[in-house]
């Protein structure tokens, strides 16, 4: 029994702990992971078929500022992440494949306003 | 269990086990007590009530899938499954083969993480921290499977809906679900033999007989522990479950050690379902009738209850289809609730205090599931 717990002890001494000491090594994020989107306007037809599958009401169909209306003249959607419950649903409708979700994870904000991003100013 | 006098007497007082104790998770037990005896136990559930019934009236069934989630935090892909089945009856959709296939092997290894939890919360609940500790870290292993699998650690976002599945496996997903038994095989011999002293600790306390276990309508583990038989999987088989081969693990002790050695028993069973899953997966489609997350549910009238073993019981559906866009009405009949409410407050009574997290977290509850 007492050379058990030895054993025990020295295969723990040359084993990998289950942890990872976070911000020097991380956990590979798979690809599917559902995070932050990704949109690109210039792919995006305006079809608003995300804004009407989207659960949360995060989705909202708006027009472009006055100086932009020229190049994008129809109405494009703004995300707020603050409401967004990351389903992935939005992703699934897009037949144009606009909208993505990433695998950016690091969504933290001390200004509620950061939470809104503007269909001119998401990223790609 | 002694007679108590039932008179009052000075010394009595009344407290509260819960909302905020650490792992009694938004449910709270308001016990009468007499000394270190439990006089009256009363439980005190609603903290955590979010109206999924009414929401899923005024949402389509893919969003509800989503919300299916969220009835219980520790085995959403079996909330998911049982959620997509009353959607596909009305909608007499055909499961393809493969998605049946990936629903059974994904609502396993949600098994199997969720009885983790349960060891972790017993281990929290007990003082014992090395059982919680080791538990919830082999169950981050899992996750990260699911994670890859569903692009969620421990929400899947309605993975498994109406139809099939939303999206076939990552390549490669198999191994990984196969070099995953091993560790999960460690951690049940950890479960049966760490550590005896505290094993102990549960043998002959919260007895529930088996007249007792079916006049309160236990289902699941809590059920199994007292020595009834009953497995939704194999008496009412969905899914694949009737072709594959796997035992329904019955003890008849009843203690609150039973309960939770039926519950280490049923991972090997879990184990032995996925294992013959993968073997046997075939190839094709995951979903009817596309791709696209959209469910015609105009075109579906009539009503259906739909049960599933889930890994606390017995978990069901009930819902009615009008030809509208959406659910006329939803039921969800959660395991949690007869474990939590008639079941829990007869097995404190006269007990002593220092078994009360004994026996409350031995009955396997999930808080979000009493409410909703
Ligand atoms: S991920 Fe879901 S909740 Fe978030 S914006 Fe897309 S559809 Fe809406
Ligand atoms: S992002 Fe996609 S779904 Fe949304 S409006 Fe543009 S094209 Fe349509």
């Amino acid at each position: 029994m007492k050379l058990g717990i030895i054993k025990e002890v020295f295969k723990n001494v040359f084993t990998k702990p289950m942890t990872l000491l976070f911000p020097f090594e991380r956990l590979e994020i798979p690809e599917r992971n559902r995070g932050e989107h990704s949109f690109d306007i210039d792919t995006c037809i305006s079809c608003g078929a995300c804004a009407r599958i989207c659960p949360n009401l995060a989705l909202e169909m708006i027009e472009a500022p006055p100086e932009m209306k020229e190049k994008y003249p129809k109405t494009y959607p703004q995300i707020d992440i603050g409401k967004c419950c990351f389903c992935g649903l939005c992703e699934d409708t897009c037949p144009k494949g606009s909208i993505k979700l990433t695998t950016n994870v690091f969504l933290a904000t001390f200004d509620k306003d950061d939470t809104v991003r503007s269909p001119m100013s998401w990223n790609k | 269990m002694t007679k108590i006098n039932e008179q009052k007497v000075n010394s009595d007082f009344a407290m509260n086990f819960g909302p905020a104790h650490p792992g009694s998770g938004n449910f709270a037990i308001k016990v009468e007590m007499r000394g270190e005896r439990v006089l009256k136990a009363t439980a005190d559930p609603g903290y955590l009530h979010r109206g999924f019934e009414k929401l899923m009236e005024y949402r389509e069934p893919m969003q509800n899938s989503v919300l299916s989630d969220r009835v219980c935090v520790l085995e959403p892909l079996q909330w998911n499954l049982v959620h997509a089945e009353a959607v596909d009856y009305l909608m007499g959709y055909e499961i393809p083969e493969r998605a049946k296939y990936i629903r059974v092997i994904l609502a396993e290894l949600s098994r199997i993480q969720s009885h983790f939890i349960w060891y972790a919360v017993l281990s929290l609940g007990t003082g014992f921290m090395t059982g919680f500790n080791i538990s919830i870290g082999y169950r981050d292993y899992i996750l990260d499977v699911l994670n890859l699998i569903t692009g969620g650690r421990v929400y899947p976002a309605g993975y498994i809906c109406p139809g099939g599945i939303r999206k076939d496996f990552p390549e490669k997903a198999e191994n990984k679900i196969l070099e995953l038994l091993p560790k999960i095989d460690y951690m049940r011999k950890f479960m049966l033999k760490e550590n005896p002293a505290w094993l102990s600790r549960f043998k002959e306390i919260g007895v529930l007989t088996k007249e007792e276990a079916i006049k309160f309508g236990a289902t699941g583990p809590v059920l199994r522990g007292s020595g009834v038989a009953a497995d939704v999987r194999r008496d009412d088989p969905y899914e694949i479950y009737d072709e594959l081969e796997f035992d329904i693990p019955v003890m008849d002790e009843g203690d609150a050690l039973a309960r939770f050695n039926v519950g280490v028993q049923e991972i090997e069973e879990s184990m032995k379902i996925i294992t013959q899953a993968i073997e046997r997966l075939p190839k094709g489609e995951v979903r009817t009738p596309t791709l696209k997350p959209i469910v015609k549910f105009q075109n579906a009238k009539g009503e259906i209850y739909i049960r599933n073993e889930l890994s606390r019981g017995e978990g069901a559906f009930y819902m009615v289809a009008t030809g509208q866009k959406t659910p006329y009405r939803v039921k969800i009949r959660g395991p949690s609730f007869t474990h939590m409410i008639p079941i829990v407050e007869h097995l404190l009574t006269g007990v002593d205090y220092a078994d009360v997290p004994a026996i409350y977290w031995s009955l396997y509850q999930c808080p979000a599931d009493v409410d909703r």
